[in-house]
């Protein structure tokens, strides 16, 4: 059973978490319609145990609350993550990599909020370095996401082609189609003959 | 008769009456800049201490918490969250200058609603008999003329079951840091509060105050006193500062 957090991991989580939610005004309205909610996170393997209050402008964090939380998820810190990453949030929950006890509707919405969180790099870059070398910065970072997209692209239709026209190791999927006709054929033939066999042996039975 | 007993303000004694009028003054003084002087005098720990003393008030949501001395209401923004919409959070405070401080902040974060404020005496409580789940004073008591008489009308004004949070500078326990906290507190705090809040006399009070306060085992047997039980303290940072509670059954 893991114990409280010691306060000040508890204040750097708060920290971490409202740097996070003050970028993005949408998750902070979400948040605020939770406002009274008592999630309990329990981090498996970290053997800690964190309360987060839900309010409209972030979250307040406490390791230590007397009171009986609304919401209570176990699981690992990755399995928690995924469960807040993925699309399919469902598939961590039934795979039983993360444990979800108590109002499920405020689980449902924590999760949710966790989802939409979009952080805004760029306007977290603007605050250091200022608009203009930010926005530059936004640019070119998403010249390089596009460029290594396409990348991506060519590169995997690349190596597609090699492995199938030069390299021979792969058959395309005419080829395999082909084949596995051919084969159905085949097995419909020896069905065939087998069944005119059988019927050659019962003549031969009768007229002995 | 009450015009001839002196207490001390710092390392002055005064008389009893003058004390709260003096103690006032210096608050008028440091109200606009008490947190940032919080911030560079305990090097930001102060926020450590005050989440410690959070974590074991023990208020879940719907429960009335009363933030005595809670100033410029670091306090009862945590506690607001944590009682919830249900649930409510008196201010209170005898200098109105924090108080109006302490107001403003709290609007200024989004906290309302839930929270009330109340320009009021810790010696004699303007609220009900057996009102309140949890009492929180923090940095206050040292401040109060008679602090015989506020832990008793705290104790009055609590519920059975209740419990009280005392947070409040206190003897050093480390050793070897008894000196190095004097020399901190007489020598670099005053200089600090001439630099920043422009208010030498101010901050030389507060590291006297701190002195004259009661040490640790010593409060204790005061909270015991007007009826506390299961009376406990926290040295938190080698005892500068201690946590105490006491609960009423």
């Amino acid at each position: 059973m893991p114990g409280p957090a010691p306060a000040w991991v508890a204040g750097a989580v708060e920290t971490a978490c409202n740097t996070a939610f003050a970028l993005d005004p949408e998750v902070r309205a979400r948040l605020g319609a939770l406002t009274g909610k008592v999630i309990a996170l329990e981090l498996l393997g970290l053997g800690l145990r964190l309360y987060l209050f839900p309010h409209a402008q972030g979250v307040q964090v406490l390791g230590h609350y007397e009171g009986e939380p609304d919401t209570e998820l176990r699981g690992a810190p990755l399995s928690l993550l995924r469960l807040g990453l993925s699309d399919r949030p469902a598939d961590e929950l039934f795979a039983g990599g993360v444990e979800l006890r108590g109002d499920t509707a405020t689980g449902q919405a924590f999760q949710d909020i966790l989802r939409a969180l979009r952080i805004d790099w760029e306007e977290l870059l603007a605050r250091i370095t200022g608009d203009d070398i930010a926005h530059q910065a936004g640019r070119a970072t998403r010249a390089a996401r596009e460029q290594a997209h396409r990348m991506g692209d060519t590169l995997a239709l690349d190596l597609s082609e090699y492995l199938h026209e030069e390299a021979g190791v792969l058959v395309t999927r005419p080829e395999i189609e082909s084949f596995l006709d051919a084969v159905d054929g085949l097995r419909s033939d020896a069905d065939r003959l087998a069944a005119r066999l059988r019927r050659l042996e019962v003549a031969l039975a009768v007229r002995r | 008769m009450t015009d001839d007993k002196t207490t001390h303000f710092g390392f002055e004694q005064v008389g009893w009456d003058e004390k709260a009028r003096r103690v006032g003054a210096v608050f008028d003084s440091v109200a606009h800049k008490y947190d940032i002087m919080n911030d560079v005098m305990s090097l930001g720990i102060h926020r450590l201490w005050k989440r410690i003393a959070i974590e074991l008030s023990g208020v879940r949501t719907g429960q009335r918490v009363l933030d005595l001395a809670g100033g410029t209401g670091d306090l009862a923004a945590r506690l607001a969250r944590m009682a919830g919409p249900e649930g409510e959070v008196v201010l209170a405070d005898i200098n109105a200058s924090m108080l109006q401080v302490g107001r403003a902040r709290l609007l200024d974060q989004g906290i309302a609603g839930n929270v009330r404020f109340v320009q009021a005496n810790a010696e004699r409580l303007p609220f009900p008999d057996n009102h309140f789940d949890c009492i929180t004073i923090a940095f206050g008591l040292r401040n109060v003329t008679d602090k015989d008489a506020a832990l008793a009308s705290m104790y009055r004004v609590l519920k059975p079951g209740g419990r009280l949070l005392i947070l409040e500078f206190s003897k050093p326990r480390a050793p070897g840091l008894a000196p190095l906290y004097d020399f901190y507190s007489f020598k670099i705090l005053p200089l600090m509060g001439k630099l920043i809040a422009n208010d030498p006399a101010s901050y030389q009070y507060l590291a006297e105050s701190i002195r004259m306060h009661p040490d640790q085992d010593r409060l204790r047997a005061m909270l015991e006193q007007v009826g506390f039980e299961d009376c406990s303290y926290h040295n938190l940072s080698g005892g500068i500062v201690a946590l105490h509670r006491g609960f009423k059954y």
